[in-house]
């Protein structure tokens, strides 16, 4: 993401808007041609070598903010590394000490007895076993612009090899750095993601965020959570207006915020929101609305709106969940019309709001004789996510929710510790019997509609 | 009722509806208080005696399951064996009676650092403290090493600056604090905020909101704001508890040094780029009238750069032409012939930038601390360099005098940012005569005929003239 001074914005009386390049003008393609060439061909070079070379681009570039805005995103998709034989602290505590009982070390010698600084580095590189050229590197090769490029997206530098083969998956992770394995960095890549960096620098000052989606509505949600927002929901009509039940709802409002918004209007949470929003544009049609506190005039802050849609053509990198979600929910509903069972598998789309956790169950499973379990197949996880997600059904009440938990689609590298049994774990399918099961343990007969 | 810590609030669940400070979160279906009122809240629902005075309602809580707090109490001596002077005692005694909450307000110099060691001490818990930047957080980083490194197992903590280390005595900065509180509110039970008067904004005094620490000190020479917003202060941390005047101190901390000018020319190629560039900027700037020897003057053009690409190249222009004057190869050999003649001395070079400050370090094998430096080798030179382990030291940064810094007898500035009129005097507080005969000197080496000259002609000036004030 952009640091805040990199942010371009416009603001008109009381709304915000960034300002949105052109990807297909001829001058940013030119720009980030020539930016994606420099970060490859300073792969294994000093940090500060490829800083320098950026900032020849923007000597006389009243454009600057674009050109470092585009090197911010090139560089979150790099690694640097400290490359140097010993650990550079020991070589300069090393270099000090025996400098201590040297003084003076000269650069021109008047008396015989004077110290030169070759000797210095001689004598500890000696000592460490490491070449004189090495000891001199290596003093300072921590320094963040002696560290080397090893990394850029998907290419490694020749002398790293090695580390290069694991990390293939794509893998969301709940860390605000976004350490999603991008694509093959191209120009349309990087000007698609700086449009959409430009958007999120302009949440950093958001107080609050009101979206609404009429689709793709576990993706949006599991995100909210991913993010460590809180949220209101109500269920909207067609066109955006709220309507009383979830059955009459064709899509929903949130209202997104944190735990300390209670009091006060807080901007604490302004970096979750913009970590949040590439999640909307997964949906096929959506609107966010966010109040920015603004206090760029001096003493008075004022809030200032900011509004986006799915016209603002951007698009996400995000993983959405409903791809993966299509293929299992299709080939369990085949799977189930194959079976031999009298429990039907029925399609249910209402939001359940418990509070701190949304439910959004994919099937209710119906026996004739009234019985009725409601069903979710659970995306992207962590152990903690889990953890409290079974805990608010627990206190929620709801005793007729069976889960189904994807073992692949586990966010974290650790075990989830808790074992509950109404969930259902899966490898690649879920066979119907062991639903039946499950239903026939914690199905509940229907009540009339409250 | 069950008391925990959520994202920076209390989250107080089965509380009956008379709970003091919280309002209905219908997100959640529960009470939630700001964090800030942990220790009245837990009061309310401890006050189980009877003794209800009239204000506060009858409900009583049964019990109160705590899993707010995350901090755990200890016992430390500061090894800093100094006598607090009679105002630090009494600034001390001052906040103990107000409930170890409050501001004390005490002149620059006068051991501020020193009285938060005696209330960290005094309070025996888990501390955070907050300052406003990266320098001063690595100052109170060796002040508390100092003071109780040897009993804390991992040391002192920092958050911030590239670090991010917890423990039971932490620094971090304003801004690291405020974007982390929500996960380490619970972990402190003592706050402390120095420069307090900085607190008073949106974002900042969301730290003191977010965090249960019962006790708070607000620390600061100024605390008065033009804006009046130093009232919010009585909210966050408590009131003023003791305010030391300015002039009943001054005079303690001066010391005797001499300075000795010395200028070095530019080499023909320097001289070459230095002329084409600061042309560049001059001509820019003479072409669009802009009074530069005003504040607004010299903002208006950095406004122009950022539209005009003639502009933009000027201010480049300008800043190439500083660093050619500010690193010019000669100052090299310059320092070379007094680090020959003080060799025996304790000395610090003082650069204006990182890179000439490490290209002397490689030069001639010296210690370096620049903002770069982490925390812990920061403080690890200083260590070595007070007990003696080294006798000189390399830095871009400015060092306060304080506890911190250990003193030296030679100070060497090799290029000065520009017209700061304490700069100068900053540099030489720090520096102490080891005998009588010979006096603690000051070298500065510039550039002859740049703009260097100018600015260290205005440093000179300004340190003259406070002298005689």
């Amino acid at each position: 993401m952009l640091t805040a001074n990199l942010a371009r914005s416009r603001t008109h009386e009381d709304t915000i808007t960034p300002l949105f390049i052109d990807a297909s003008e001829q001058q940013y393609r030119e720009t980030a041609e020539e930016l994606i060439q420099i970060f490859e061909a300073h792969l294994g070079e000093p940090k500060g070598d490829l800083e320098d070379t950026i900032d020849q681009l923007t000597i006389a570039d009243t454009d600057y903010k674009v050109v470092q805005g585009l090197a911010k995103l090139l560089k979150d998709e790099c690694e640097f590394e400290t490359v140097a034989p010993v650990e550079p602290h020991e070589i300069r505590q090393r270099l000090f000490e025996k400098a201590n009982e040297s003084y003076p070390i000269v650069r021109q010698p008047t008396l015989g007895e004077d110290t030169q600084k070759l000797e210095v580095y001689s004598s500890v590189a000696d000592a460490l076993g490491i070449t004189l050229e090495e000891c001199h590197q290596g003093m300072y090769a921590d320094l963040e612009e002696h560290k080397r490029l090893v990394r850029f997206g998907h290419r490694v530098s020749d002398e790293c090899q090695d580390a290069a083969e694991s990390s293939t998956t794509t893998q969301l992770t709940g860390d605000s750095e976004e350490s999603y394995a991008a694509d093959t960095i191209t120009p349309d890549w990087l000007l698609t993601r700086y449009n959409l960096a430009l958007a999120q620098a302009v949440l950093y000052d958001a107080t609050e965020m009101r979206v609404r989606v009429w689709d793709s509505f576990a993706t949006v949600f599991s995100y909210v959570k991913l993010f460590g927002l809180m949220h209101r929901i109500y269920p909207i009509d067609s066109n955006g207006k709220r309507v009383r039940s979830t059955d009459a709802a064709d899509g929903y409002e949130a209202i997104l915020d944190g735990a300390a918004s209670l009091f006060s209007k807080s901007r604490k949470y302004g970096i979750r929101m913009a970590n949040f929003l590439p999640a909307l544009p997964l949906c096929d049609r959506w609107e966010m609305e966010a109040d920015i506190l603004d206090d760029g005039g001096g003493s008075t802050t004022q809030t200032l709106s900011f509004a986006l849609d799915d016209t603002d053509d951007l698009s996400s990198h995000y993983a959405a969940q409903s791809d993966f979600d299509s293929d299992v929910e299709r080939t369990l509903a085949q799977k189930w019309d194959r079976a031999n069972t009298d429990w039907e598998l029925v399609r249910e789309d209402d939001v359940l709001d418990l509070g701190a956790e949304v439910m959004l169950p994919d099937f209710a499973i119906e026996h004739p004789d009234g019985r009725r379990v409601i069903f979710e197949i659970v995306g992207f996880w962590t152990p903690e996510y889990l953890d409290e997600k079974l805990a608010k059904i627990r206190e929620a009440n709801r005793d007729n929710l069976i889960v189904a938990v994807s073992e692949r689609l586990d966010c974290s590298s650790g075990d989830f510790d808790g074992i509950d049994d109404r969930v259902l774990w899966f490898k690649s399918g879920i066979h119907v019997y062991d639903i039946v099961e499950l239903a026939e343990k914690y199905a509940v007969e229907a009540l009339p509609a409250e | 009722m069950r008391l925990s810590f959520d994202d920076g609030t209390l989250l107080l669940e089965d509380a009956p509806d008379a709970v003091p400070y919280a309002e209905w979160d219908d997100r959640v279906d529960e009470y939630r208080a700001q964090a800030q009122h942990y220790r009245p809240i837990r009061k309310w629902a401890t006050q189980s005696d009877g003794q209800v005075t009239l204000e506060e309602s009858t409900a009583t809580v049964d019990e109160i399951e705590d899993d707010a707090r995350a901090y755990s109490d200890f016992y430390l001596t500061p090894s800093v064996a100094i006598e607090p002077r009679e105002y630090q005692q009494d600034a001390l005694s001052a906040w103990q009676d107000n409930g170890r909450q409050g501001s004390v307000i005490l002149p620059t110099g006068s051991g501020k650092t020193f009285l938060a060691v005696q209330a960290i001490a005094d309070a025996g818990v888990s501390t955070l403290v907050v300052v406003p930047t990266i320098d001063l957080m690595n100052q109170w980083h060796a002040t508390l090493t100092n003071a109780f490194g040897d009993q804390l197992p991992d040391g002192v903590g920092v958050l911030g600056g590239g670090s991010h280390n917890i423990a039971d005595i932490t620094v971090t900065t304003y801004d690291s604090a405020y974007r982390y509180i929500n996960e380490y509110g619970d972990q402190f039970g003592l706050l402390v905020v120095d420069e307090v008067h900085h607190l008073p904004a949106p974002t900042y005094q969301q730290i003191p909101e977010m965090t249960i620490a019962p006790y708070r000190l607000g620390l600061t020479a100024t605390y008065e704001r033009a804006d009046g917003a130093h009232e919010e202060l009585e909210d966050l941390l408590g009131t003023v508890v003791y305010r030391e005047a300015v002039d009943e101190l001054a005079g303690e901390y001066l010391s005797e040094y001499e300075t000795i000018h010395l200028q070095v020319e530019l080499t023909d190629e320097e001289r070459t780029t230095y002329d084409e560039e600061y042309q560049i900027y001059r001509d820019y700037v003479d072409s669009h009238d802009f009074e530069l020897w005003k504040e607004n003057g010299y903002q208006e053009f950095l406004k122009r750069t950022s539209y005009d690409p003639q502009g933009r190249r000027a201010l480049i222009a300008k800043q190439r032409a500083e660093n050619i004057a500010r690193t010019a190869e000669k100052k090299l050999d310059t320092l070379d012939n007094l680090l020959k003649r003080h060799y025996n001395d304790r000395t610090i070079i003082f650069t204006a930038n990182n890179e000439f400050a490490y290209e002397i370090s490689q030069e001639f094998v010296v210690p370096c601390i620049t903002h770069q430096t982490e925390t812990d080798e920061r403080t690890e030179i200083l260590e070595r360099f007070r007990t003696g382990e080294y006798s000189m030291l390399a830095t871009s940064q400015v060092l306060d005098e304080g506890i911190d810094v250990p003193s030296a007898n030679v100070g060497i500035i090799l290029s000065g940012s520009a017209s700061k009129r304490q700069y100068a005097q900053r540099l030489g507080r720090i520096l102490r005569p080891t005998d009588d005969r010979q006096p603690a000197r000051l070298y500065e080496i510039i550039a002859e005929d740049t703009v260097e000259t100018y600015v260290s002609e205005q440093r000179r000036q300004g340190v003259a003239a406070n002298a005689d004030s």
